[in-house]
């Protein structure tokens, strides 16, 4: 009882500071402890990371934050295996920061504590959109506590749209013969029939194809995910309407041919570009003329949305303190910022309304219009296999080395086989 | 005779030494026995278990290789492998000996050099550098490559998104990147090869063919029999340059077993089924080193 009453008053006061912004005037705590921070993500986030902890450390000058990075650089899957070293080797951190696509394969080996209570006594997290919330819990308990998140948006380079005369997409929104059209106009060959600037970039990576299945109502799994769905008519219908793109259309190249087509968006050589919030980033350094809109739709205007959470280790030695750096973690301040320099879009509803985080590009209002229609990417606990099955058949069908009725047939099986041993694992 | 050096009480000057050997041995077996013995055992074990503490660890037999040969997969990767080892050590060697033999004859030594290098720069630089520069030259439509095709009037190849060109091209990048090595060890051997033979031979009018194939490859016949196994053995695990050209595909069109390994072992956590792959893959590796082995003591002159 009183470690609940403690925690409550250290939080509470935590996020009074944080609303108010008091500066120095903390109540300081002579807790004395050493806490490890996993985070993950590039720069922005290390800086945003690094004032979060600051800011914290002011409430807590004698608790050492030791804060190790992970860049993500080869995958969630390495991630998970590399956190499922530390938990096996008895050397796990005390707050763990991942992204959705890990939350069931850590929250089924049940690694980490149900923060319910700690959410109940944080009126402020009331400020985060309701579905971040409710998508970072497992088995109806509250694991997570979401940070930025980005769902996929369709890229534009204006100058190219102006060049050829072609309107933007009117409030961002259209559909997908529209978008096929515009896709036709903004591909240029030159006189050998090379391109020299492609329409779109048909995705090859999992998370920026989910659009287009999600758009046509359907999914790779099913809706609650455990199992597959490949065999949905509207699967092949989607797989085929990007097929066509690049084998009809000439709109696009094979996906996964030759290195991964930021660059060449940035250069101009593509004018449309699925990607989520990051790449905004490098659009500003390269002075891209961007803008963003919707997904198109097909059937629905859903897209697919991901987003990171801090989740709190069972072995924790002091998890009060452990909450405390959370919410320092997930405040205003520190997602504004992540979200400013490229992190993701801020979970808070007052960050991404921070006219810092709107400047650019000119209808970055659309991110978080768009999430009420955002569906999240499917992660169930063996999402890193799930998923090499999904893009290995993809590709394979993107380039013609397998019938679009042959691969998603296959897919299906191998995507079985798979969750049956999931099942008999666990 | 044996049993009375066996009974020979041991001096005292005997017995320090053997200590100290031990002691000198002790450090490298230590170092030996924890990093190489014991991992392997412990893969070997492994192969048999379904692992993952968190969940429990099981004893699974046979299960996991079982999946392994059972998986339609398997088989094209298997002999993806195969087939990526074999024309890469055919070319690595073949085109670092072509080198070499071109390299090793009189020209100005500013010239030799200048060559050398050439050859030999794109060993060392780093093959996931390399291999990003190589996706530029391969792209569809917008790589260098295909570029100068369409410049020339031919059409423009799908280097790594078709699935009978990929191979070929990973197979050029690697043999673009690893000959030069090949080369440099070529003409150490070259010049070797005693001069007042190849002269007599000279003299008695041999053709150049006949004693390149009658003096110079006997007398390298080790050389090359080294190269041809340090050469399958690092083409049996080829990983990062495929990774970062096709990422094993189109498909499975060009994924090697220590991609897969490394997919299933780190990246799906599937541990057990990672170290079945990996004691298979150790196994074929000795089964190929056997054969060149085999071979080599009717070809290798000694």
């Amino acid at each position: 009882m009183f470690k609940l009453s403690r925690r409550s008053f250290v939080l509470s006061s935590a996020a009074l500071a944080a609303s108010t912004s008091i500066g120095g005037a903390y109540a300081q705590s002579n807790d004395t402890a050493t806490l490890q921070l996993a985070g993950f993500g590039g720069d922005a986030e290390a800086t945003a990371i690094g004032h979060a902890i600051e800011r914290f450390n002011k409430k807590y000058p004698n608790v050492k934050v030791e804060l190790q990075m992970d860049p993500i650089s080869t995958g969630w899957g390495d991630y998970v295996t590399k956190v499922l070293g530390q938990f096996n080797a008895g050397a796990p951190a005390d707050v763990y920061g991942t992204a959705i696509e890990t939350f069931q394969a850590f929250a089924s080996r049940d690694l980490f504590l149900p923060l319910d209570d700690y959410v109940k006594a944080n009126p402020e997290f009331s400020d985060f959109a309701p579905s971040l919330l409710d998508q970072s819990k497992y088995k109806g308990k509250q694991i997570y506590i979401p940070i930025g998140w980005n769902n996929i948006m369709i890229n534009y380079n204006r100058d190219l749209f102006d060049k050829a005369g072609v309107a933007y997409p009117k409030d961002g929104n259209w559909t997908w013969d529209e978008f096929r059209e515009v896709a036709k106009k903004l591909t240029i060959k030159d006189g050998s029939g090379t391109v020299t600037q492609y329409g779109y970039e048909v995705p090859n990576q999992n998370f920026f194809i989910q659009p287009w299945l999600f758009s046509n109502g359907t999914g790779a799994l099913n809706a609650d995910w455990t199992g597959s769905n490949m065999l949905d008519p509207k699967v092949a219908e989607s797989l085929q309407f990007l097929h066509d793109l690049i084998h009809v259309d000439g709109s696009s190249p094979i996906p996964g041919s030759g290195a991964p087509m930021d660059n060449q968006f940035f250069a101009g050589q593509v004018a449309m570009i699925s990607r989520g919030h990051w790449i905004v980033q490098g659009a500003k350094t390269n002075g891209v003329n961007m803008d963003i809109a919707n997904v198109p739709s097909k059937t629905s205007p859903d897209t697919v949305i991901g987003f990171g959470g801090y989740a709190v280790s069972k072995t924790a030695a002091r998890p009060d303190l452990a909450q405390a750096l959370i919410t320092e973690l997930t405040s205003a301040e520190t997602q504004i910022e992540e979200g400013v320099g490229g992190g993701g879009v801020p979970g808070r509803k007052s960050a991404a309304e921070d006219p810092a985080f709107g400047e650019f590009p000119p209808s970055a209002g659309l991110y978080y219009a768009s999430l009420p229609n955002t569906k999240a990417v499917p992660s169930p606990a063996n999402f890193q296999e799930v998923e090499k099955i999904f893009i290995r058949y993809y590709t394979a069908i993107m380039a013609d080395e397998v019938s679009i009725a042959d691969g998603v047939k296959q897919a299906h099986d191998e995507l079985e086989a798979s969750f049956a041993r999931l099942k008999a694992a666990s | 005779m044996t049993t009375a050096t066996a009974l020979r009480p041991r001096s005292e000057l005997s017995r320090a030494q053997a200590r100290v050997g031990y002691l000198f041995i002790i450090p490298t077996s230590v170092l030996y026995f924890t990093f190489v013995l014991a991992p392997v055992v412990v893969t070997a074990i492994l192969a048999f278990t379904y692992f993952d503490p968190l969940r429990g660890t099981k004893w699974v037999g046979l299960d996991n290789f079982i999946r392994f040969f059972t998986d339609r997969r398997s088989l094209q990767i298997f002999w993806n492998t195969l087939r990526f080892a074999f024309f890469a050590v055919t070319f690595n060697v073949s085109v670092g000996l072509i080198l070499a033999l071109a390299l090793n004859r009189a020209m100005p030594g500013w010239l030799l050099y200048f060559f050398r290098l050439a050859f030999f720069l794109p060993v060392i630089i780093a093959a996931a550098f390399v291999a990003i520069v190589w996706s530029y030259f391969y792209g569809d439509d917008l790589g260098v490559i295909n570029y100068y095709l369409r410049l020339i009037g031919l059409p423009g190849v799908h280097w790594l998104t078709d699935s009978a060109n990929a191979m070929t091209s990973i197979l050029i990048m690697d043999v673009w990147k690893n000959t030069g090595f090949f080369m440099v060890i070529f003409i150490a051997a070259l010049q070797g090869v005693p001069k007042n033979i190849i002269e007599a031979a000279v003299m008695d009018g041999t053709p150049a063919w006949r004693r390149f194939f009658r003096i110079t490859l006997p007398w390298i016949s080790p050389v090359v029999f080294f190269c041809n196994v340090y050469c399958s053995i690092g083409a049996l695990q080829v990983f990062e340059s495929i990774v970062i050209l096709t990422q094993g595909g189109p498909g499975d069109a060009t994924r090697s077993l220590s991609i897969l390994i490394v997919e299933e072992g780190f990246g799906s956590y599937e541990i057990g089924y990672a170290a079945a792959i990996s004691v298979s893959m150790t196994l074929l590796i000795l089964v190929i080193t056997g054969i060149q082995q085999i071979v080599s003591r009717r070809l290798v002159q000694q």
